[in-house]
């Protein structure tokens, strides 16, 4: 456990490192990225206005601070994507990883968990500049305050699963991009990405209970937007947290099959 | 060398390399399905509110919609993978072999490469737009017509004008990667009608990055209304990019040949 | 003692599908695949001891890179017997991945943008090393590979040979046990081989490490392999002392001629392997090498002359060109 730890903080340190050399580049990545959730909020404060000043029980304002979270989750759940695995596959690179006396996944997830905080700190003046643009209502109290920060967490990890996951296709097969895209495109209408899940038809948000998708961003959010019980808070982390073991438990059963079948074709 | 010649000719070289794998086009297809099924989904919650946004019917949206898609699959095609190689040949240093070929660079770096399934998005964008003005139950006149081709293509040119002077300038700071990012993230507002916007967020997407004129004119195009102001507007604005970009690629090739010399 | 490396019968087979050209084939094999086994490595047998440092030779596809990779784990066998230190690799155990490295000199593991120094200590964290042992063994190699002022730059600021040394200590931190070497020396300049080289020969004086090594470079295999095995269509051609290997298969010796009429046509003393500035190479039968040298000297007027066996490169060409013939 302690090696665990020493190996965590080791991982963490050199991300932060490389990843502040890269900050301009980051930056980038930044504003490209922040361009989809202002496209949304624009278009539904536009709606709430034509309405006479709510959506779906948002007001603009609402939907600024939405949005403006938004920004902040999704940065949490950038994580090694699908085309890095196929990436690092074809290249050979996970020969390398394997030869070292650890699951290779310890290295993803301390990696881009040392990135988030590069991130963070470039991220805050973007969202103080949304903010000023878009005068966002906020309702925070402590507890939420406190939900939202492991939310978030939980939500890193939920992805990092889930996206190894779908990564790992490529031990079988390397025409993967469709899958891919496939994945991406129900993530966007059953995660809250697209809009709050309550705008969505019934049906929709029933579904999406039973999936893992909106323990990525709508809940995350709302801990932090909406107002919740806290009981709701702590049954959101608790299907944050089974999540994170049915995904974790999946992962290691997948992980054998594809070191099989990675030893058998060749490294 | 006739510039208009060697496309053609990269062109076929392209498309029968790519007609090899069969499969891509599938999976392709079945991408840009994906892709249109989310656009058509945000439509739908979009007008479970109202039924109308900023002025534009559930009709007119889609039109716009698929001139984004059609636009969208240009960009992949042709006007991403050249920039994308020029940045990798920038990196590398492997542009010398570009620059020593006897023909003009900045074309000759324009049209290397051409991925032929992405055209599959560029399909869909005209069924999309076939639909709408089914839909749109409008007669389009031939000067309308005329007028959308137009827009489109001075759209398209101004498109490839910002992709060539940013990768011109900026491959030394910026990973490839994030640059595609970025356009992609910007090119994603094009998906509806830039009037929505607030007026510093439409300014820069008609100025910095034109996706206004090179989505929302050729959309207003066809739905009556397109100014003949816009169109005299849209035309110098297509040449001052062109010879903007020029300058940039000048300046930009001025500083490649110091760095490797 | 017992072999640390004992290898018996091992075999690696691949199923790789068979493409004819043309579309038609193409679609056909896209529902009827027709697949083709290649023998990467076939049935293999060798043991080697402790210290030991083995020169693995063969050309490219010979099976060389799938036996390190059996060996490392990374690669299941399809038959046979491997154990590493009393371990099967393939299951790899983390406590035996502790103990071996594998170094390939065309991967590289170092933070590009970062300097040397925050990789060596990511390999400390990873190997759970202990802080007083780490900074010993680091500043050892450093020493050994005269780093020290390169160590604070960053990765990607480095010559390809400064990275190769650096990719070394990093793969050696954890003082492993066994040390697989795949072409360490790869595109390096010749002064950067030599102190690769005798880097390796310390490490394993020091600690006693096997050391198992493949080269495209002879000079390697001369200046670190007592014993070599060769291997060529994934089968094992030779396995014992080099100077054996030269003996056995050299069947020629080279002489090298300067006469005093540089004109004179010698291809009736042996075959001329090459002429310049009046030096003649001839390459002679072995048996008859007394012969000839007599016969030089009493019909020429011979400045100098030498008499050298066939360089190891050659002869490795022949071994496997003979086999082919075979």
């Amino acid at each position: 456990m302690k090696r665990y730890i020493d190996f965590y903080l080791s991982s963490m340190r050199i991300s932060i490192l490389q990843q502040f050399q890269y900050r301009v580049a980051n930056y980038f990545y930044m504003i490209g990225m922040i361009a989809e959730p202002v496209i949304y909020l624009v278009v539904w404060s536009t709606i709430a206005n034509q309405q006479g000043g709510v959506a779906g029980g948002y007001t603009p304002g609402e939907f600024a601070a939405y949005y403006i979270v938004w920004t902040l989750v999704r940065n949490m759940n950038i994580v090694f994507t699908p085309y890095g695995w196929e990436w690092r596959i074809r290249q050979g690179n996970l020969s390398m990883e394997l030869m070292r006396p650890m699951h290779p996944i310890h290295n993803d997830i301390a990696y881009f968990s040392g990135w988030k905080f590069v991130v963070i700190i470039l991220w805050l003046p973007l969202a103080l500049f949304l903010s000023w643009v878009f005068k966002p209502t906020f309702d925070i109290t402590w507890m939420e305050g406190i939900a939202f920060f492991i939310a978030i967490w939980g939500a890193y990890l939920i992805r990092t699963m889930l996206l190894s996951l779908l990564g790992m296709i490529t031990f079988w097969t390397t025409r993967v991009s469709a899958i891919f895209e496939l994945y991406f495109g129900l993530e966007l209408i059953l995660s809250g990405r697209l809009v709050p899940m309550t705008l969505m038809p019934q049906w929709v948000q029933n579904l999406s209970n039973y999936l893992p998708f909106k323990w990525t961003f709508f809940f995350p959010i709302e801990t932090l937007v909406g107002t919740m019980f806290i009981q709701e808070l702590v049954a959101g982390i608790g299907t944050q947290i089974l999540w994170i073991v049915i995904g974790a438990s999946i992962l290691n059963l997948v992980w054998r099959a594809a070191i099989k079948q990675f030893s058998a074709v060749g490294g | 060398m006739n510039p208009f010649k060697l496309a053609w000719t990269y062109f076929r070289i392209g498309m029968m390399n790519e007609l090899q794998y069969r499969v891509n086009f599938f999976i392709q297809l079945l991408q840009s399905a994906i892709a249109l099924t989310t656009g058509l989904i945000g439509l739908s919650l979009v007008f479970g509110q109202v039924n109308n946004l900023a002025g534009w019917s559930r009709a007119e949206l889609l039109a716009v919609m698929g001139v984004h898609l059609l636009m969208g699959g240009v960009i992949r095609s042709a006007i991403q993978p050249n920039m994308e190689r020029l940045m990798d040949d920038v990196l590398n240093g492997t542009l010398d072999f570009a620059l020593t070929k006897p023909a003009d660079a900045q074309a000759l770096v324009s049209i290397r490469e051409f991925r032929f399934w992405q055209l599959t998005d560029v399909l869909v964008g005209l069924v999309v737009i076939g639909v709408a003005v089914a839909q749109l139950q409008v007669r389009m006149e031939v000067l309308q017509v005329l007028a959308f081709i137009a827009a489109l293509i001075m759209g398209a040119i101004m498109l490839y004008c910002v992709w060539l002077m940013v990768t011109s300038i900026a491959f030394w700071v910026i990973r490839v990667n994030d640059i595609v990012n970025l356009f992609e993230g910007l090119y994603a507002a094009g998906r509806w009608p830039v009037g929505v916007y607030p007026d510093w967020l439409r300014t820069g997407l008609t100025f910095l990055v034109p996706v206004a004129f090179a989505v929302t004119v050729p959309a207003e195009a066809m739905t009556n209304r397109l100014t003949p102001e816009t169109m005299l507007f849209a035309a110098g604005l297509t040449l001052m990019f062109v010879v903007l970009a020029r300058g940039v690629w000048l300046i930009g090739l001025r500083s490649y040949s110091g760095a490797s010399a | 003692m017992s072999s640390v490396i004992t290898i018996s019968q091992l075999s690696k087979h691949y199923q790789v599908p068979e493409r004819e050209g043309g579309l038609k084939a193409a679609i056909t094999s896209l529902f009827n695949r027709k697949y083709r086994t290649v023998k990467a490595v076939n049935s293999i047998t060798f043991n080697i001891e402790p210290g030991e440092v083995v020169g693995f030779l063969g050309p490219n596809g010979a099976g060389k890179t799938t036996t390190l990779k059996m060996l490392s784990g990374l690669l299941h066998p399809t038959s046979g017997d491997v154990r590493v230190l009393g371990y099967e690799p393939f299951r790899r155990s983390y406590d035996y991945l502790r103990q071996i490295t594998l170094v390939m000199g065309n991967r590289n593991q170092l933070t590009w943008d970062l300097p040397a120094l925050d990789s060596f200590d990511l390999q400390r964290a990873v190997y759970g090393i202990p802080v007083d042992e780490f900074k010993r063994t680091r500043d050892e190699f450093i020493d050994l590979l005269e780093l020290k002022d390169l160590v604070n730059k960053p990765v990607r600021n480095l010559s390809l040979g400064e990275r190769m040394k650096m990719e070394i200590v990093a793969a050696l931190l954890h003082k492993p046990k066994v040390l697989f070497l795949d072409e360490p020396t790869l595109g390096l300049d010749v002064t950067m081989q030599r102190r690769i080289r005798v880097f390796i020969a310390e490490y394993n004086r020091r600690n006693n490490a096997t050391v198992l090594l493949t080269s495209h470079y002879m000079a390697d295999v001369e200046a670190l392999c007592k014993r070599v095995i060769v291997i060529h269509h994934g089968r094992i051609l030779f396995d014992g002392d080099l100077s054996n290997l030269v003996n056995q298969f050299s069947a020629y010796k080279t002489l090298s001629v300067t006469l005093q009429n540089p004109d004179t046509e010698l291809s009736q003393y042996g075959e001329v392997l090459s002429k310049d500035d009046g030096r003649v190479t001839l390459r002679v039968p072995k048996a008859q090498t007394s012969q000839v040298t007599a016969k030089l000297l009493s019909d020429l007027q011979v400045d100098d002359l030498t008499v050298e066996d066939a360089p190891v490169d050659d002869i490795i060409d022949q071994v496997f060109s003979q086999k082919e013939e075979a």
